[in-house]
């Protein structure tokens, strides 16, 4: 049953206490209909900001005019060459490249649903993802080409494009680069798939047919964004182009006093296929007519700073993880100076931001740290601190205009003000539910309507919402959530384990990592041949940072694993 | 080796006209038991062990099946299954050494969920304990799973958070 509940102003009659600490300018609501659908928002930038700059990759730039045309020729591509219509699935499996933008708006735009996919999956993640959103096609890179090969035969994906890193460059800067990544770096691993498009030729396909248009409405689904599940497998939520354009309005309202139409230029490290960079970076600053600086790989820590100080930037999104390895790098101190009175805005999320990273960046680039909280069930921002704060707060923020929060207790009703509880949410920026997974969306919400956090916080006297835990015992590496029950199941498909039990422990870098205890059944088994054997299964984040054997795991007398016992253990004998 | 408390074997009719039988776990019942363990889904076996649990081992059905139905109890609920019989639920506590409280646990058979059974097994478990002189019965529930703390507060059981523990509840009853 998919369960949905239309904001209503006050139906409540509940006083949103939250409002009296709003920075000035900031509306209480905001238009959630303002837009039909995203592709309204991306024809009104394209037609508004036609010669500006809307993508830059590797020094490349794509206007907003340039961008309206690709996304057209391969919209139309999808319906003409693929025969995709409306509500059809298409996965999308690119890092942040030129590319990423040209297929998700010629997707929107043809009324098909895009399914977000991470280029680092296995063969078990993707495969598992793409049978479960019933995509029937994929746009992938040429580096992940064999991924999707072995995943390919269990989905139902009948069309393929695939395309390659310089694909959207001028000629000779494609040439140069899609044979270096080939030929020198050996980074596209042997793929074969039959009947397989390329990027550039369903591009020239498209021109040669029309965009049939397409009415979209803001019930149409725009995304099923997938994200980890509480019984090892992802799942799917079900945001419709309602729940994108109200949670654009809603971070734009909040900061759009601070930035200009047209003239903001947008640091894009964090992902795309996330869906915080997706609604914060890319879906917000097209609609403020921005460039969103597009960098594929940041882990290249030295090559990001390079492009750092030659690109004159006014906005960054990030998490701890990213600011604290920028901040530790060679050279950014360069680009603090160079930064100074240009940079506007800083946008943290994802994941708990740690005071010595906040106070660093403000020393270093003049500017707070906003840290803002969501999740991908709503779209996904939820509570921001106000773009004027003068410190850093510890908190997660206030709740953003058109968002009601309330902490509840486990029997659903609030608590007084000032007491922990769960965070629950009510917004037009919360899914309509889960893709077919019933019960997890009837467990994800109150019977009211109230989306359901699965995070403890409390809410104080001027409406800053804090938090303190999480109910659920999720392990989140980074701002991505990472499920015990899956990296245990796969831990015990190696023969040479007994018993396995995942548990998260606090890390300076990426706040989380998995740490794994393993009883053994093969007495022989190294930590090296266990992990091994999760990398085959497991996306780099979920892998374990730690390898401890035991003889048993602690139990109560009934055989109930006590994970807090294993997380202190872990935590203690660490380093 | 104990004596089977056949005394405790009763037979019940459910709501929809299903004949159940709840009775004391045997050691014979092990290949019941594993069977039962198996079909359950990954989820409830979840909610159970609170870790991920491929297929049970021979150590945990034996664990299971050998109690001495005294500091450790067991109920199964069995249903007609063609000439044989299935095991569609349990219940168990194991009691404290000192023989004042004791820990239980149960699990419903997915397709059995809402059919009245998890109340039958209770019954006879909490009767049971109260029988041995336990003064207390405690368990522990992932504060996710609503339907168990439902259920156990309709049951009687008070339901306390756990010091620095905000994924667990306590569930606590006077016998």
């Amino acid at each position: 049953m998919l369960q949905r509940f239309p904001y209503r102003k006050d139906a409540t009659g509940m006083r949103k206490i939250w409002l009296d600490s709003y920075p000035e300018g900031v509306p209480p609501e905001i238009d959630a209909r303002a837009y039909p659908s995203l592709k309204d928002v991306l024809e009104r930038s394209c037609l508004r900001f036609r010669e500006k700059t809307a993508f830059t990759n590797m020094g490349v730039a794509v206007t907003y005019g340039e961008l309206d045309r690709l996304s057209r020729d391969f919209g139309a591509y999808l319906q003409n060459g693929f025969g995709l219509r409306k509500a059809d699935r298409v996965a999308i499996m690119l890092p942040n490249l030129l590319q990423y933008p040209v297929v998700l708006f010629g997707a929107l735009r043809a009324g098909i649903t895009v399914v977000n996919v991470n280029p680092l999956y296995t063969v078990n993640e993707l495969e598992h993802q793409l049978a479960d959103s019933g995509a029937t096609a994929i746009v992938v890179l040429e580096n992940f080409a064999r991924t999707l090969q072995l995943a390919l035969p269990h989905t139902r994906v009948r069309h393929v494009v695939t395309t390659q890193l310089g694909d959207l460059f001028p000629r000779r800067k494609r040439w140069l680069i899609n044979f270096v990544v080939k030929h020198v770096k050996h980074m596209v691993p042997r793929w074969r798939i039959p009947g397989a498009k390329s990027f550039r030729e369903a591009l020239r396909q498209g021109k040669q047919s029309a965009l049939e248009e397409v009415s979209l409405g803001p019930d149409d689904i725009a995304f099923l964004q997938y994200t980890g599940g509480t019984t090892g497998r992802a799942k799917g939520a079900i945001l419709t182009h309602g729940n994108m354009v109200a949670n654009v309005e809603q971070t734009a309202a909040w900061i759009g006093a601070t930035l200009k139409e047209g003239e903001e230029t947008m640091i894009t490290a964090l992902p795309l296929y996330h869906v915080f960079a997706l609604t914060a970076n890319l879906l917000v600053f097209l609609k403020l007519g921005g460039n969103d600086v597009l960098i594929t790989n940041p882990r290249d820590i030295a090559g990001f700073v390079a492009e750092l100080t030659k690109t004159r930037f006014t906005a960054i999104t990030g998490v701890n993880t990213l600011f604290n390895a920028l901040l530790d790098a060679e050279g950014f101190d360069q680009v603090g100076i160079a930064e100074r009175g240009v940079l506007k805005l800083a946008i943290a999320g994802g994941m708990a931001l740690q005071r010595p990273v906040a106070e660093r960046w403000r020393q270093t680039m003049g500017i707070p740290l906003l840290e803002g909280y969501g999740l991908t069930e709503a779209a996904p921002s939820v509570c921001s601190n106000p773009f004027d704060a003068k410190e850093f707060s510890g908190k997660l923020g206030l709740p953003l205009p058109s968002t009601e929060v309330a902490i509840r207790d486990d029997g659903g009703n609030d608590v007084p003000l000032g007491e922990t509880g769960e965070i629950c949410v009510r917004g037009p920026q919360v899914m309509r539910g889960y893709w077919n997974a019933p019960d997890e969306t009837a467990t994800a919400f109150w019977p009211d309507g109230w989306l359901r956090t699965g995070d403890i916080g409390w809410m104080d006297q001027r409406g800053f919402v804090t938090f303190t835990d999480r109910r659920k015992d999720v392990i989140v590496v980074s701002g991505f959530k990472a499920y015990p029950t899956e990296i245990e199941d796969v831990a015990m498909l190696h023969p040479g384990v007994k018993d396995a039990g995942a548990v998260g422990v606090p890390d300076e870098h990426s706040g989380e990592v998995v740490a794994l205890f393993v009883v053994r059944k093969d007495p022989g088994l190294t930590a090296e041949a266990l992990l091994d054997h999760c990398a085959k299964h497991l996306t780099g984040y979920k892998r374990p940072k730690r390898i401890e054997f035991r003889e048993h795991l602690p139990k109560t007398p009934i055989g109930k694993v006590l994970r807090r016992q294993l997380k202190a253990e872990a935590t203690l004998s660490r380093g | 080796m104990a004596e089977y408390p056949a005394h405790l074997v009763r037979a019940h009719r459910l709501y929809d006209g299903r004949i159940v039988t709840v009775r004391p776990i045997r050691s014979g019942d092990d290949v019941h038991e594993r069977e039962f363990l198996n079909r359950l889904s990954g989820e409830s076996r979840y909610l159970r062990f609170h870790k991920w649990v491929n297929a049970p081992s021979e150590k945990l059905v034996h664990f299971l099946t050998d109690v001495d139905y005294d500091k450790h109890m067991a109920f199964v609920c069995t249903a007609p299954d063609g000439d044989a019989e299935q095991v569609v639920g349990e219940a168990r506590y194991v009691a404290d050494p000192n023989g004042k409280n004791c820990e239980f646990g149960i699990i419903i058979a997915d397709p059995w969920h809402k059919t009245g059974i998890a109340g039958l097994l209770m019954e006879a478990l909490i009767r049971t304990a109260r029988e041995r002189g336990l003064a207390t019965m405690e368990g522990v529930v992932l504060a996710s799973n609503a339907t168990m703390t439902r259920f156990a507060r309709a049951l009687g059981f008070e339901v306390q958070s756990v010091a620095d523990d905000p994924t667990t509840r306590r569930i606590v009853k006077k016998l």
